[in-house]
């Protein structure tokens, strides 16, 4: 009955076991928590210790101090961005269009099947 | 299997995670005292002595360990646990030291590549959620910049691990192709043609290209920027969170180098010599940390006092797009190479050579 | 017991009947009690679910179960099938298991979460219909009985999904959905009656035996996959679909994943038992057409969601990336099944492939069904839905932020949540076919991790901001339903290799065992 529990995940090409991988990780967890103890808990709640760091510039109002998401993967966005209109222009919102695509995939399919 | 097998099982496991814990701890500080070393004397300066990496711990269990006011606590201390144990973990599946891993010979085989691949997303992911965790601009900043940095190089080091493991697949009487022991028990090396061989020498190099990344090395440090962003996802860390960081850097750097190791150089010198028993083990693992310490100096220490740190659009422009032409290139080779040897009888570089 | 085995002699009948009957009776109880007709909805629904579980161990003990409505025999006179049946094999069980996890959940959910709104008492109904609609879809053996209860779905989706009637974006998107589902129905419609033109038959079985792949059959088969896979919400058909999950209520939306996936159940039906029998004529082109879908659909939705800042319609591109995981790992198993020079024993990756993707089915709905419900309890909270406006909210919602957690590393497959398990099935086998299949798979998936450590950080993470001060964690019964799927992510994570054999490879063999389907019209 436990055998069936702990079974390796055999995918015919790899493997993985979860229980195993559990266990060692609350192993080495206990281990680590263990060596962060040594270290020093204390500060100073309540100074400017806590504030965030800014360069030593005075910190701005919280609504603002909170990256927007749509800021985030400048750098991804940036260097991908051929593909990002591309796809934008592609949705339209306009519902013919959404059946339109849905007769270029039917015509791609008759393709396949070898009708056409 | 019985209780005791299981209880066996259990024990082996928990003594074999504590002993990595403890090795993969002090061979990934002291790998990163002689990368230092090495790096200060490519700049022309004397360096600090190898131990300093321990010295730099014992400073920062010292320290304050100071929680911001922005920053949801339980995320902000958590982060840093789990991206070390994380990184711990990998050793478990790794062959150390020319052993079969931990996980793979004594008991019956646990987890493969794409395991590992995923493994190693996570301790990127603790500094990415303890980046956003801080509540600080900067943090933010650097932590988005890591993630994309992420998406990047994971796409050449799909492809390394995806060829690697397609073309062991079509080799006669291999199973479990993702299996780390069959990966180091049938390097490709000698199995491929001189087509393949050149498809192989290409992944190598971008897989050479990927680690510092992985790594967030110079030139791909930009999640850490510290001239630009301050230190960027680390910039309100301090005392033992940022001692957690500092050694899941340094274990990392021996997964790393580990597997690159165990993809492409699995061969141990004791069978070359005709040793066995001690001696035999002693001579295999000088011998795997020459190869890491190579690995380590052309993957991190050469690639990172050489260039200039790279803005965060070209690093995911070099990687979506050289790097990935790259590896695609490999695949290629390999695939043509697969089509040569087959259809047109090419024999395989080791039989050329005289090897076999 | 002789009560518990009638009981069980017509589950398939019941399994639709109950929540219809429960459908029509919850407006009469609705005028009693508010708080009785919930309970009476959640028990309908808890005893369907029971009813489920009660069959799916007769069917994976003992094969498949025809249920002939109004006779015990199927065949009136020698020769016609005209009874409608309902032919339950182990992957209609599988879906069925799907779509009651779902509805129960969402009924769970709708609790606290619709409470406040009027016209509850037609949206229990309309949320019935729809369960009713999707466990007919999974279930039937009968060709046009499947358009009708494809229509059913349709009709109680479309009026759940412009259930906030005074949001014009609702409405739009209830509009949106009403005319690509009645275009896709329509299509559907148009090719049963072909098929039924050519061979006088409409059982699903009957058909799939006499079946020649003739001109007027490819014909066929082109409108039934164009129009389910529509209903799937595969790219480049997938537009309606953030539209519709992204304006229904949180509950509605994870009802709907079970929808699409009983479109993309009834793509796999068709390809692999009504056209089973000519499984190698239709060429290899047929899988490589599901798998180069797959594919599109996976990239084209990780990068719309990356760039989303609505949260509903930013999971609602990451469920449609998911879905490509689904056509990758079926298609991949149907390319070696369409070709006539390898069996399956020859390649085994095929079968782990569609394993694979059956596996990601359940795991999808899971994941994505979590992440709604987050994004439903971070909306009753706080009232707002856009990204760049949220934040911070870890401190004030801890419980809902960890299930928030758990449903982000399992959608991107971290270890060792669900995703993984099925991801891992679904990269180390469609690689054999072809290595780029599995690069992508894996990029994608790091991609969906992107996506949403964005939402991470942008709702929960990040300074206390003033406006969300007096944000509360939301009411115990979302509460509940959110642990009642994360509890299943967890054991599925753990336990993937007792999940895959206790219920994914019985539904993947049902599915290539076409002789298995037709028993009772070959063996009698």
């Amino acid at each position: 009955m436990l055998d069936m529990f702990l079974q390796t995940f055999d995918t015919g090409n790899g493997f993985w076991n979860p229980i195993v991988w559990i266990v060692a990780f609350v192993v080495i967890f206990l281990i680590v928590v263990i060596i962060r103890g040594f270290g020093n808990k204390n500060y100073k709640k309540g100074t400017g210790q806590t504030k965030a760091f800014l360069s030593g510039n005075q910190e701005y109002e919280k609504t603002q101090m909170h990256v927007k998401a749509s800021n985030l993967y400048w750098g991804w966005t940036e260097s991908m961005k051929w593909v990002i209109d591309g796809l934008k222009k592609m949705h339209t919102g306009n519902v013919s269009d959404y059946v339109l695509w849905f007769v270029v995939v039917m015509g791609i399919l008759l393709l396949c099947v070898g009708l056409i | 299997m019985n209780f005791m097998e299981i209880a066996q099982t259990g024990i082996t496991i928990i003594i074999g995670a504590m002993a990595l814990a403890v090795v993969g701890i002090v061979v990934g500080l002291l790998y990163k005292g002689i990368d230092r070393k090495i790096a200060a004397h490519m700049q022309g300066r004397i360096g600090p002595p190898l131990r300093q990496p321990f010295l730099d711990v014992r400073k920062l269990f010292v320290k304050e360990n100071v929680i911001p006011e922005n920053a949801i606590t339980w995320v902000f201390n958590l982060a840093p646990i789990t991206g070390l144990v994380a990184t711990i973990t990998i050793l478990l599946y790794l062959p150390i030291g020319g052993f079969p891993a931990l996980l793979d010979g004594i008991i019956v085989a646990k987890g493969d590549l794409i395991l590992i691949l995923y493994l190693l997303m996570i301790p990127s992911l603790a500094m990415v959620v303890g980046g956003f965790a801080s509540g600080s601009p900067y943090a933010t900043i650097g932590a988005q910049r890591e993630m994309a940095t992420m998406i990047a190089y994971e796409f050449p080091l799909a492809i390394i691990i995806i060829s690697l493991s397609w073309r062991l697949s079509l080799v006669q009487g291999t199973t479990h192709v993702f299996s780390l022991s069959t990966i180091t028990a049938t390097p490709l090396w000698g199995i491929v043609g001189p087509l393949g061989f050149i498809g192989l020498v290409i992944l190598l190099l971008t897989l050479v290209i990927v680690t510092p990344a992985e790594l967030s090395k110079i030139p791909f440090d930009s999640p850490e920027a510290e001239t630009e962003i301050a230190g960027g996802l680390l910039v309100e860390y301090s005392g033992r969170n940022l001692a957690m960081f500092y050694l899941t850097d340094g274990v990392k750097t021996l997964v790393m180098g580990t597997l690159i190791v165990a993809l492409f150089f699995p061969y141990n010198l004791s069978p070359l010599l005709g040793l066995e028993s001690y001696t035999a083990i002693i001579i295999d693992i000088l011998f795997f940390l020459a190869k890491l310490f190579c690995v380590i100096l052309f993957s991190v220490t050469l690639i990172r006092v050489s260039i200039a740190r790279l803005k965060i659009d070209q690093i995911v422009y070099t990687y979506w797009v050289p790097l990935t032409l790259l590896g695609l290139v490999g695949l290629i080779c390999l695939m043509w190479d697969q089509t040569i040897m087959t259809q047109f009888g090419m024999q395989s570089i080791a039989n050329m050579l005289g090897l076999i | 017991m002789n009560f518990l085995d009638q009981l069980l002699s017509h589950a398939p009948a019941l399994l639709v009947a109950i929540p219809l009957l429960g459908a029509f009776l919850t407006p009469l109880i609705g005028r009693v009690n508010d708080k009785l007709r919930n309970i009476f909805v959640i028990g309908i629904l808890g005893f369907t679910g029971i009813l489920v579980i009660l069959l799916a161990q007769q069917i994976f003990a003992s094969g498949p179960i025809t249920y002939v409505f109004g006779s015990l025999d199927p065949y009136v006179g020698k020769e016609t099938v005209i009874r409608i049946l309902f032919e339950i094999d182990a992957l209609s069980i599988f879906m069925a298991m799907i779509a009651i996890v779902l509805s129960f959940s969402a009924a769970l959910y709708s609790w606290a979460y619709m409470e406040k709104n009027t016209g509850l008492d037609k949206y229990y109904s309309l949320l019935l219909l729809l369960t009713v609609g999707m466990l007919g879809m999974v279930l039937t053996g009968d060709m046009f009985n499947f358009f009708v209860f494809l229509e059913i779905t349709s009709i109680a989706s479309c009026a759940l999904i412009a259930f906030y009637i005074n949001k014009v974006k609702s409405v739009e998107a209830g509009f949106k959905y009403i005319v690509v589902s009645t275009i896709g129905a329509l299509f559907v419609l148009m090719a049963i009656a072909l098929l039924y033109g050519q061979y006088d038959a409409l059982n699903i079985a009957k058909l799939a035996d006499s079946i020649t792949f003739s001109f007027v059959d490819k014909i066929a088969l082109v409108l039934l996959i164009a129009a389910l896979a529509m209903k799937g919400g595969i790219v480049p058909m997938h537009m309606w679909l953030p539209d519709a999950y992204s304006r229904a209520p949180a509950s509605v939306s994870l009802i709907l994943i079970g929808t699409t996936q009983a479109g993309l159940y009834g793509v796999f039906r068709v390809l692999f038992t009504l056209y089973g029998n000519v499984i190698t004529l239709p060429t290899i082109s047929m899988g490589w057409a599901l798998v180069i879908l797959g594919l599109l659909t996976m990239l084209v939705g990780v990068i719309m969601a990356l760039i989303q800042i609505d949260f509903k319609r930013l999971i609602a591109y990451g469920a449609i990336a998911e879905l490509g995981y689904m056509f990758l790992g079926v298609g991949t198993c149907l390319t070696i099944l369409a070709n006539p020079d390898i069996t399956l024993a020859q390649a085994p990756f095929a079968f782990e492939a569609l394993k694979g993707g059956l596996f990601h089915v359940f795991n999808d709905a899971l994941d994505v069904g979590l992440l709604f419900m987050v994004a439903g309890a971070v909306y009753y909270a706080t009232k707002e839905t856009s990204l760049n406006r949220l934040g911070g909210l870890a401190r004030n919602m801890k419980y809902t932020t960890i299930f928030f957690i758990i449903g982000l590393l399992a959608i991107s497959g971290i270890p060792p949540m669900n995703g993984f398990a099925s991801k891992l099935l679904i990269y180390e086998s469609t690689y054999q076919l072809n290595p780029i299949l599995s690069i992508i798979a894996i990029l994608s998936s790091i991609m969906l991790l992107a996506i949403f450590i964005k939402v991470f950080h942008a709702a929960f993470l990040g300074p206390k901001l003033p406006q969300f001060d007096t944000v509360k964690e939301v009411p115990r019964s979302m509460l509940l339903a959110m642990g009642f799927i994360a509890a299943f992510i967890i054991i599925f994570g753990l336990f993937p290799d007792l999940i895959v054999n206790t219920i994914v490879d019985p539904a993947a063999n049902a599915l290539i065992d076409n002789a298995g389907y037709m028993r009772w019209l070959i063996g009698g």
